[in-house]
């Protein structure tokens, strides 16, 4: 799932200052699991703004709605009236959210609350690690289930490069594994070492620009 | 006994989310007969042994449905069941299929915005009021 962490305070203070009513939209789904754009976290962060504002002299009124994924159309119309009755808009979404709500509502502005880190899991509560960089073009099924492009320092899909230490860490970090030598060593145990012999042709990034794509078997729905 | 928490500011809140969906609360619970058509289209209802329970109209009916026809004004232990319902029990993944045309996950999403001015959400951290 996507994983982002609030912005600092300050930042998202400065951003919204000069607005008196103030609407805080968290989001049901990934932010909320990845405890920083939900309920909880909504209604924090405007008890904090709050206390920013009344530090100010200034009387500022929030309200704090959840919907269920930003993403989604349906979902925003919750939000239609609300939207009316303040000046802007603050998202604890990810990016994909607070760009929805802005292209929805283009006449109110829209300030994120969050940034957006990455596509991770959840190694455990509140903790969570990059796997996926979203690149178009899943090499996985070659590299053992590691992903060199996020792994990789240098995102190398033909590797090592020689800056792999001898304790199997990468040259940027002792603390960083060499994610090069994680795929040698796992598909050496899976006797799958001839996977990586040949070499891969440059990576075509197709997610350079806003991409968008149809699901096989829904063409005919989208044809004009 | 069962205790009715009247918090007024969360009771309006709970009114105004009613008032504005109560169109499509409605019609919804008029129009559905009940067929169980939904259940086959449920991911969840399939992988936990066609559990009724898991059913998206019983979920609907059993969560929106019930919170409508009180007016909001039932009890906190309610209110719980229900958000353990809509949240344990559905992902809003909106692939639920109805004949008639129901839209299910925008009964559950309004029933969820509801327990979440009760104060009743998933917290996904262990902590919290759900």
């Amino acid at each position: 799932m996507i994983k982002a962490k609030r912005k600092p305070l300050d930042e998202i203070f400065n951003m919204v200052k000069d607005y008196s009513r103030i609407l805080c939209v968290g989001c049901g789904a990934c932010t909320s699991v990845c405890l920083a754009g939900g309920q909880r976290e909504t209604e924090i962060l405007t008890q904090e703004l709050s206390e920013c504002f009344s530090q100010k002299g200034q009387r500022v009124e929030f309200s704090v709605f959840v919907t269920e994924r930003q993403c989604n159309a349906e979902y925003l119309a919750d939000i239609e009236d609300m939207v009316k009755e303040h000046d802007c808009i603050i998202s604890t979404a990810c990016g994909v959210g607070v760009q929805y709500l802005a292209e929805k509502y283009e006449s109110k502005p829209v300030f994120p609350a969050l940034n957006t880190m990455f596509i991770g899991l959840d190694r455990d509560i509140a903790f969570f690690e990059e796997r996926c960089r979203t690149c178009g073009n899943c090499k996985l099924g070659y590299t053992g289930g590691i992903c060199p492009v996020t792994c990789c320092a240098k995102s190398l899909l033909n590797g090592p490069c020689s800056g792999t230490n001898a304790d199997g860490s990468c040259e940027v970090s002792r603390d960083v594994p060499c994610a090069w030598n994680k795929i040698y060593e796992r598909l050496k145990a899976q006797n799958r070492l001839e996977n990586i012999l040949p070499i891969q042709p440059p990576m075509d990034w197709i997610d350079k620009g806003p991409a968008s794509f149809i699901q096989s078997g829904y063409e005919k729905r989208y044809r004009k | 006994m069962t205790v009715i928490d009247n918090n007024d500011a969360a009771m309006n809140k709970i009114q105004k989310i009613i008032s504005n969906k109560k169109g499509v609360i409605k019609l919804s619970l008029s129009a559905c007969v009940h067929c169980s058509i939904c259940s086959d289209s449920c991911f969840l209802f399939n992988s936990h042994n066609c559990d009724p329970t898991y059913t998206p109209s019983y979920k609907a009916i059993n969560s929106i449905g019930r919170i409508y026809k009180k007016k909001g004004r039932i009890s906190d232990d309610e209110y719980k069941e229900i958000g353990h319902l809509i949240w344990d029990k559905c992902v809003l993944c909106m692939r639920c299929y109805c004949p008639v045309g129901i839209s299910i996950p925008i009964l559950i999403s309004a029933a969820r915005s509801i327990c979440r001015e009760k104060g009743i959400y998933r917290t996904y951290d262990g902590n919290g009021e759900s």
